[in-house]
């Protein structure tokens, strides 16, 4: 499964990432994210919980960064384990580009899903990954542009 | 007196006999919702069990928690291997030589084996405690792929010692299960090295599932004080689970009362021993107290007995003029993780090489390769005989594409093909003897009823405005002619886990002159207790209103093998006849000591002895029975009851002439079925209405299979078909009209010449289906498209071949 999809922040290019690398602004972007944290400079622990049709589940999980390309590239990688709903692993390349004032964030990324998870919401779970990726980079935009703001 | 001599046809009609359209007295209950299935037992202080399933396909377990789902109220227990090891239950054999894991032992071979299995006061406390137990799995590389798992480094079965033989012969690879052989190899070869024409074809019958409506279940209640353990479930051979049960828990056998009691379906699912009931009986045996588990859907999809699953690699020669000469048939055959395949022992691929199918072919050979992938395990007869409708596919589809080979018409190609009427009894060249057959005649009444010819023409018409862009839909005529092998079977060469294949009945006749006859059968909608009383009313005379039939029950029925494979009226059936044989023998007895007359001067007429040449003076089997019981004869102990244990001579050998009319819109992939022709000679019909019922029924599942019905795994393992959502079920919006039709060819050798018939439409509807949409493409060069023929299936194949350019 993949996802695609580009959003404008309206932030420069430094700020947008320094904020994809803080834990707290994270936590608040991930739909159903519990607990984010920063066990070192690369390495995260998340617990989410995730619902996808009938199937709802809190993964906890393994997050790593690499920021070996920044500050225009940004990726991770993560694998979850929710219980008997299954486990999902998957990654995210980051691009920043400058957009005059604003950032244009792209993001290319693909997931795998296994257990009950795969059986029951086959049907859903693109539509739902897309959804929730989507969401996720729209609270991401609304707090840097909150930020701006104040 | 006189009246009851001259209504000889009322009296007839009265017994309601063999041949009789009798209503089906089990729907009385089930219409009106009053069967009694595995989960409406409720016992008092009945617990719940559920399983804890692996999310993976291949991992290692290395370490279960289940603190957090005992700290649940309402938790009784949680069970994992390491409790079930010291019983030696943690692992069980399999119908098929092989073992199966109870429970995960160190490491899961497929997505949705069990790993634990909950015990609590409510079934909705079990299911939560399932959420509660952590297991920690490490991933490990799957194979789904049979080809890749043959040769890939990744050992599947680590329990199995390397280069050990297996239950069947050496393994020539860590996941090689076996190879069997039948045929000649070398002579085959030569002839298809030396041939005018030769046809060559990878068919693939894909993996499947029963699905019946009735998930299974069980229910164990282990009486400690009596030492008695009562086990109800979905068990399609009832008396097989109690020895397998006293065998695997050192139970004594009298001490264990298998009931089924009604069943919502098998076709096969509910042959096998599932860790479900295993666990169940230790649930009961720790905690004293009755445990129910019931499965739901999704894990009857993707964790008990799947069907099918062979890949077919044939070749098939011929002359210039169309006469076979040879065919060689290589099965790789996907058995996922564990062996636990139905077949008779002797039989890995089980009656496979009836493969050879209606035709005279003088050389054959076959070989199979059983292989392990991280799949659910199975491989049960879905409404067929062991693996005959894959044999009755792989033939029925060889034969399409050796007459688009030799550019000759299907019909005809197997019209001459043919064993013909005074060939039989026929010595097939892979083993088998064809008890009695007449295809021809079946062919022509098939093809002149259809109106072949016209058919045909009409096509051809149909491919012209094709191409000249006036239609968008190719019609296909979809041909297949099969020969069942069923009624397994002679204990010579049948047997499951060494109990052999014969069947049972034993009556009892009352005072009153109404009977009960239990038999070692079970029905699961086959409409036992109406066909089996018919069968007996005509050998004894006694109404078959007044017969109860009963079966399921270890403790009062005769010990038997159970309902799969058709062999309940081919060996079963054939019990009951020679049972009722017995009480009329007795009863002819009574009936010339009544009459004051030797024995050989009285003669049984429909529902009476009757003296030989004077009619008027007769006993009716009534007054015997009353007597039997309630006179003092001389020589004749009283009572009249009787038994027969049935080891049949010879398999019976149904066949069916089928044809499937459909036109196929090559845009959208959709088809429309416009006419189905079924033509079954099943020998002697004992009901016509339940016959039509089971065609109906098997003719519906066919169309599900070759049209839509699938177990398909991604590459991570995960089952895509869990839910009726994705599983094809076909509902009255997609089945198309029946027009059924027989000839009947008695069986010689069964004792009233029956030859099973609930399979039959399996296992030709599915080549019937196929064939159609295959045929629908001919013209464009289609030889081989694999099911199921899903709309997108279709669509890609009209794709490919440029139809959409």
């Amino acid at each position: 499964m993949k996802l695609t999809d580009e959003i404008v922040i309206k932030a420069p290019k430094a700020r947008v990432y320094a904020a994809l690398n803080d834990p707290d602004i994270l936590q608040q972007c991930i739909p159903g994210c519990e607990e984010l944290t920063q066990h070192s400079d690369t390495e995260l622990r998340a617990r989410v919980v995730l619902k996808v049709g009938p199937v709802k589940a809190k993964f906890s999980g393994e997050v790593a960064l690499d920021k070996s390309r920044a500050p225009d590239h940004f990726s991770l990688l993560g694998q979850g384990d929710g219980g008997v709903a299954g486990f999902a692993k998957g990654g995210a390349d980051v691009t920043l580009e400058e957009d005059g004032e604003d950032t244009l964030l792209r993001y290319d990324a693909s997931a795998q899903i296994g257990g009950k998870l795969a059986q029951l919401g086959s049907r859903l779970v693109q539509s739902t990954a897309k959804k929730l990726a989507a969401k996720l980079f729209k609270n991401f935009a609304e707090i840097l542009d909150e930020e701006r703001v104040s | 007196m006189k009246d009851e001599v001259d209504n000889r046809e009322e009296r007839v009609a009265n017994l309601k006999g063999m041949g009789c359209a009798r209503k089906r007295v089990e729907d009385v209950r089930f219409t009106q919702g009053k069967g009694n299935y595995v989960d409406d037992i409720k016992l008092p202080g009945m617990l719940h069990g559920d399983f804890v399933r692996s999310p993976y396909a291949h991992a290692r377990v290395k370490s279960i928690n289940i603190d957090a789902a005992m700290a649940l109220d309402g938790v009784v227990a949680v069970l994992t291997a390491k409790d079930l090891e010291p019983l030696s239950l943690h692992w069980m054999p399999t119908l098929a030589g092989d073992k199966q894991m109870v429970l995960a032992d160190g490491k899961v071979l497929f997505q949705g084996q069990e790993v634990a299995f909950v015990v609590a006061r409510d079934r909705y406390v079990a299911a939560d405690a399932v959420e509660l137990v952590e297991v920690d799995y490490e991933e490990l590389p799957v194979l789904i792929d049979p080809f890749e798992a043959i040769k890939s480094d990744t050992v599947l079965r680590e329990d199995l010692e390397d280069g050990a033989d297996g239950a069947h012969g050496p393994r020539r690879h860590h996941n090689h299960i076996f190879l069997w052989e039948e045929g000649d190899k070398a002579a085959t070869e030569e002839v298809i090295d030396s041939a005018e024409v030769v046809a060559e074809e990878m068919v693939y019958y894909h993996r499947t599932h029963p699905c019946p409506l009735e998930t299974c279940g069980a229910v164990a209640s282990m009486d400690k004080v009596n030492g008695k353990l009562t086990l109800y479930g979905t068990f399609q051979a009832p008396h097989v689970v109690r020895t397998v049960a006293s065998l695997l828990s050192g139970i004594e056998e009298h001490n264990i009362r298998v009931v089924s009691p009604d069943i919502g379906g098998g076709f096969g699912n509910k042959v096998g021993v599932y860790p479900g009931y295993v666990c169940s009986i230790v649930a009961s045996i720790v905690t004293g107290q009755p445990v129910k588990w019931v499965e739901d859907r999704m894990e009857n999809l993707m964790a008990t007995a799947f069907a099918r699953d062979y890949w077919m690699k044939g070749k098939i020669s011929a002359t210039k003029g169309g006469k076979i000469t040879g065919l060689h048939c290589h099965v790789t055959a996907d058995h996922g993780a564990f062996d636990a395949c139905a077949d008779p022992t002797k039989y890995p691929a089980g009656f496979f090489h009836i493969c050879t199918g209606s035709y005279d072919i003088p050389v054959a050979y076959v070989g199979v390769d059983g292989v392990y992938t991280n799949k659910a395990p199975g491989g049960v007869a879905y409404r067929c005989s062991f693996r005959v409708t894959e044999a009755a596919y792989f033939i029925e589809r060889m034969i399409e594409v050796l007459a688009m080979e030799l550019n000759m018409d299907a019909a005809e190609l197997r019209r001459i093909n043919f064993i013909r009427k005074d060939q039989f009894p026929y010595q097939s060249a892979l083993g088998w003897e064809y008890d009695s057959g007449d295809y021809h005649t079946a062919w022509d009444k098939a093809l002149s009823s259809v109106g072949y010819d016209d058919l045909r023409r009409e096509q051809a018409e149909r491919v012209e405005a094709f191409k000249r862009g006036e239609t968008r839909k190719l019609m296909g005529v979809g041909l297949s002619f099969f020969t069942e092998i069923v009624g397994a079977g002679p204990v010579k060469n049948c047997d499951i886990l060494g109990m052999g294949m014969f069947d049972s009945c034993e009556i009892r006749i009352h005072p009153t002159g109404s009977a009960i006859a239990r038999l070692g059968t079970i029905s699961q909608g086959q409409g036992h207790a109406t066909t089996f009383a018919q069968i007996l009313a005509t050998e004894t005379g006694i109404p078959a209103d007044s017969i109860t039939i009963e079966e399921g029950d270890t403790d009062t029925a005769p010990y038997g093998l159970g309902t799969y494979g058709s062999r309940s009226t081919p060996v079963a059936g054939a019990a009951t006849a020679l049972a009722g044989r017995k009480i009329r023998a007795k009863a002819q007895m009574i009936a010339a000591y009544l009459l004051e007359v030797h024995d050989d001067d009285v003669e049984f007429d429909v529902d009476r002895f009757v003296l030989k040449g004077a009619p008027e003076r007769f006993k009716t089997m009534k007054e015997i029975a009353y007597a039997a019981y309630n006179q003092a004869i001389p020589g004749i102990e009283p009572g009249l009851e009787a038994v027969s244990y049935y080891d049949p001579p010879n398999m019976t050998y149904p066949f069916g002439a089928y044809v499937c009319v459909m036109d196929v819109d090559v845009d959208t992939g959709t088809t429309d079925i416009r006419q189905f022709y079924a033509l079954d000679d099943c020998g002697t019909r004992i009901n016509p209405m339940v016959i039509e019922g089971q065609v109906h029924g098997g003719l519906t599942e066919a169309l599900a299979i070759a049209m839509g019905q699938e177990i398909a795994y991604d590459d991570l393992g995960n089952c895509k078909t869990g839910t009726l959502m994705d599983f094809f079920i076909p509902t009255a919006w997609e089945t198309p009209n029946y027009v059924t039709d027989h000839t009947e060819t008695p069986s010689p050798h069964h004792p009233i010449g029956a030859k099973g018939v609930g399979e039959s439409p399996n296992v030709g509807g599915v080549p019937a289906f196929s064939n159609a949409v295959h045929d629908a493409f001919r013209a464009f060069g289609l030889r081989q498209a694999h099911m199921p023929h899903d709309h997108w299936r279709i669509w890609k194949i009209a794709n490919d071949l440029g139809l959409h350019d």
